[in-house]
């Protein structure tokens, strides 16, 4: 400050500052292009896509040992269970069925004691069912689901009243059977004209599962539910018609002490073991097609790490963040960019696996559902929102630790870890290890709701976008705050 | 949007490092200024405050009158090469200013003007990985000049180049100052600023030391000093001596001579006979002065622990 300063040139004006632009849709192709001009990263991500479809393929061709001879039943094919006990009369249109559940024992939280109004006898056919429970109050249920409508604490008696209306049907509880409440109402495909209308008792298998570490032994035995029922009335009343039973395979009343029912004045008891629902134990086609998924998240994780990570070892991170001051904008630039193309390349992946295993698994005697099953296309597509979530997971624990390896390394062991020690975990400890740790976005994958799903689809993948949030908002904090 | 750097009170602490500290200086438009001082004086960590990147503990620095972090497109603001061998090494190099370019919505022809300013030519298709030191500055250069922009900073841009090399950036950043751009060039080695820098900031522990303009450092330094040579040494040193000057050699028959003026000198050795062969006002190296001002610097400091000359 001690030289007086020569008079001052003119000062320069960039030639190009009015060309020049600002703006999100830059940064995310200045993050694209700094993404695909490193040969070894386009590479990782065809890596992941084939792994995925080589697991897929491994998998469907391994998985044919049954032999393609054997025919699977109907109930079986669908994944679901239609035991218990039904006892029942013809209804030729629109009416109603009306019972009080007297008392109701055995069979847990979850056996049914109810009424319903199916098309047919045929074990898979359409129905509306409203059932009383001990566990989880009267539920209105259909379509072979777990759960349905309804809830609260109301156990037995109570009186229930179901009534149709072309392909709707409404279920009414009431306490003393003069103040109804409306528990739910469901539309059934499928349920025209001719139907049946009765009561039923149903019970889940009582499943009990031990864990050894590596494995685990499953135990399960049908579980099985007596209901009295009173005050039973089919509407408009069908001449001449007896009530039919239809029970557990082999007939009406294979075993008498578990299976049947009896009736003495106006007061009936149905006994009936196995349960209306979901298939707990059928396996998951989609999901082990769709397994290599947790192979070729090795590569996304490898590939979302490295893209943040090769900024601080390289020392591109201050050009970045001299090209582009604001850090959180070029954080969310970079999810975005990385998020995408694991999408991409997730899709690619998850559809190529369920379409080219499919020719697979049927010539191994396995129909597997088609990509067009609801189900199926949310795991599908979930899979690659999945993979996307991943990759900005673990962007954002790249940003926290800055270091390829220990951020590779953790995030697979965070996603790992639960996986391989839930199976040395006591049952209730691992579910909630499935249910709580990021690994639980994995859930999505699920088609078939199975006696061993910990959490589900939706928010299992909820559970990661959480963690996914908390590192990206961290992530965020310690960009903006450290130095470059 | 002036093309200036200013910097005022800026401090900034790692740990209980202090490296830079309450640092206020001005870069002008139209003039390279040379920003001196040894390694881990705080050269890069201000330079590094001023693009925003470190956060300053105290104090600010303003780019054409704004701070770094609000401009929008600052590649047209301040182009800058900190540490050429930032680029990633699987990317070729046109690829590294392409997207530079996009994150500012550049045009696309900028990439290939500054491709040819900067002299890449056909190795801007090769990956990064392969390049020599010198191209890879000529590649960060490249990266500073994308925007065109008014100021431009170089941290330590000649440093392991080859003659050629250097001669080529000093005569680049003239050429850059010469069009009215503010140029800012940090090096530790004050010689490789002689002949490239119009303008000083000497910077000593994190502490400006001097602000001033080469020609007035060098006439300081220079001061009163006579440079003679003999071939008798030993007499003209006696002679001098006595007469109250002081005199270093400088060389096997050269000597520096602190005290009487030139006329003085010549009047005292041809009174004694002293035979000389010639004389002349003394003219120091950059390097001469800069030791000179180091040195007083760090007495100044010992004593006062004050405000730097």
């Amino acid at each position: 400050m001690t030289a007086p300063a020569p008079p001052a040139p003119p000062s320069y004006r960039s030639t190009v500052a009015g060309e020049a632009r600002d703006g999100f849709g830059r940064l995310l192709l200045a993050e694209w292009t700094k993404l695909r001009t490193v040969p070894r990263w386009t590479l990782t991500l065809l890596a992941a896509v084939v792994l995925m479809v080589a697991v897929a393929m491994l998998s469907a061709s391994d998985s044919g040992s049954s032999g393609p001879e054997e025919k699977r039943s109907p109930t079986a094919q669908l994944q679901i269970i239609d035991l218990g006990h039904y006892t029942y009369l013809p209804l030729a249109g629109d009416g109603s069925v009306v019972a009080r559940v007297t008392s109701q024992d055995g069979g847990g939280a979850w056996a049914k004691a109810g009424l319903m109004i199916r098309g047919s006898a045929e074990r898979g056919a359409p129905y509306a069912a409203l059932a009383v429970t001990p566990g989880h109050g009267v539920r209105m249920l259909t379509g072979y689901r777990r759960d349905g409508a309804g809830g609260g604490t109301a156990t037995a008696p109570q009186w229930l009243r179901l009534t149709r209306a072309g392909a709707a049907v409404t279920g009414y509880a009431s306490a003393d059977g003069r103040a109804w409440r409306r528990v739910g109402s469901v539309r059934v495909d499928g349920l025209r004209g001719r139907a049946l209308a009765g009561m039923f008792v149903a019970a889940p298998d009582e499943v009990e599962v031990r864990r050894v570490f590596g494995g685990e032994i499953i135990s399960g035995k049908p579980g099985d539910t007596t209901a009295t029922f009173d005050n039973v009335a089919v509407s408009p009343p069908a001449p001449d018609a007896a009530w039919l039973d239809r029970g557990g395979p082999g007939g009406p009343a294979a075993d008498p002490a578990l299976d049947g029912s009896t009736r003495s004045g106006g007061t009936f008891t149905l006994k009936g073991t196995g349960d209306i629902g979901p298939d707990e134990f059928a396996p998951d086609v989609t999901k082990a097609t769709l397994a290599g998924a947790m192979i070729g998240q090795a590569a996304i994780v490898a590939l979302a790490v490295l893209f943040m990570t090769a900024e601080y070892r390289r020392g591109t991170l201050r050009t970045t963040f001299a090209a582009s001051p604001r850090r959180g904008r070029v954080l969310a630039a970079k999810a975005v960019v990385v998020g995408l193309a694991s999408l991409a390349a997730g899709l690619v992946a998850a559809f190529a696996s369920v379409l080219l295993a499919r020719p697979l698994l049927e010539s191994g005697g396995i129909a597997p559902p088609p990509v067009s099953d609801p189900a199926v296309l949310r795991a599908v597509v979930g899979t690659a929102a999945l993979l996307a979530v991943l990759a900005v997971f673990a962007l954002a624990v790249a940003v926290i630790v800055r270091r390829s390896a220990v951020a590779i390394a953790a995030v697979l062991l965070v996603l790992l870890v639960p996986e391989i020690t839930a199976t040395g975990l006591p049952v209730a400890a691992a579910r909630w290890v499935e249910r709580v740790t990021p690994a639980a976005g994995f859930a999505i994958q699920q088609t078939v709701t199975r006696y061993d799903a910990a959490i589900g689809p939706w928010a299992g993948l909820g559970v990661l976008c959480a963690y996914t949030a908390a590192a990206l908002a961290a992530a965020a904090w310690l960009l903006r705050r450290r130095d470059a | 949007m002036e093309a200036t750097i200013e910097v005022r009170g800026l401090r900034k602490r790692f740990g209980s490092t202090v490296a830079v500290d309450d640092l206020s200086f001005t870069v002008g438009p139209g003039r390279v200024t040379g920003f001196v001082g040894p390694n881990g004086a705080g050269k890069s960590t201000t330079m590094r405050m001023i693009m925003g990147l470190d956060r300053p503990d105290a104090g600010a620095a303003l780019v054409g009158g704004r701070p770094y972090r609000s401009l929008r497109t600052p590649l047209c603001r301040l182009g800058a090469m900190l540490d050429a061998s930032a680029v990633h090494p699987a990317r070729r190099a046109r690829d590294h200013l392409r997207w530079l370019a996009h994150a500012n919505g550049l045009p696309a022809r900028r990439v290939d003007e500054v491709i040819e300013q900067a002299g890449l030519g056909s190795a801007a298709r090769r990956r990064a990985g392969g390049f020599s030191l010198g191209m890879r500055q000529r590649l960060g250069i490249a990266a500073a000049l994308l925007g065109d922009p008014p100021v431009l900073m170089f941290d330590e841009p000649v440093n392991g180049l080859d003659p050629e090399g250097i001669a080529w950036i000093r005569g680049l950043l003239r050429s850059l100052a010469a069009e009215g751009r503010a140029v800012l060039v940090s090096s530790h080695l004050m010689s490789e600023l002689e002949g490239g820098a119009d303008h000083l900031l000497v910077i000593g522990r994190g502490r400006l030391i001097a602000d001033t303009r080469v020609e007035d450092l060098l006439a300081a330094a220079s001061d009163g000093r006579v440079e003679l040579r003999t071939e008798r040494r030993r007499e003209a040193m006696t002679v001098l001596a006595r007469a109250g000057a002081t005199v270093t050699t400088s060389g096997s028959d050269a000597l520096i001579v602190t005290g009487p003026t030139a006329e003085r000198v010549i009047e005292l050795l041809t009174g004694e006979g002293v035979a000389f062969s010639g004389i002349s006002a003394h003219r120091a190296s950059l390097e001469e002065a800069y030791m000179e001002l180091t040195k007083d610097a760090l007495e100044f400091q010992a004593v006062a622990g004050g405000e730097a000359r």
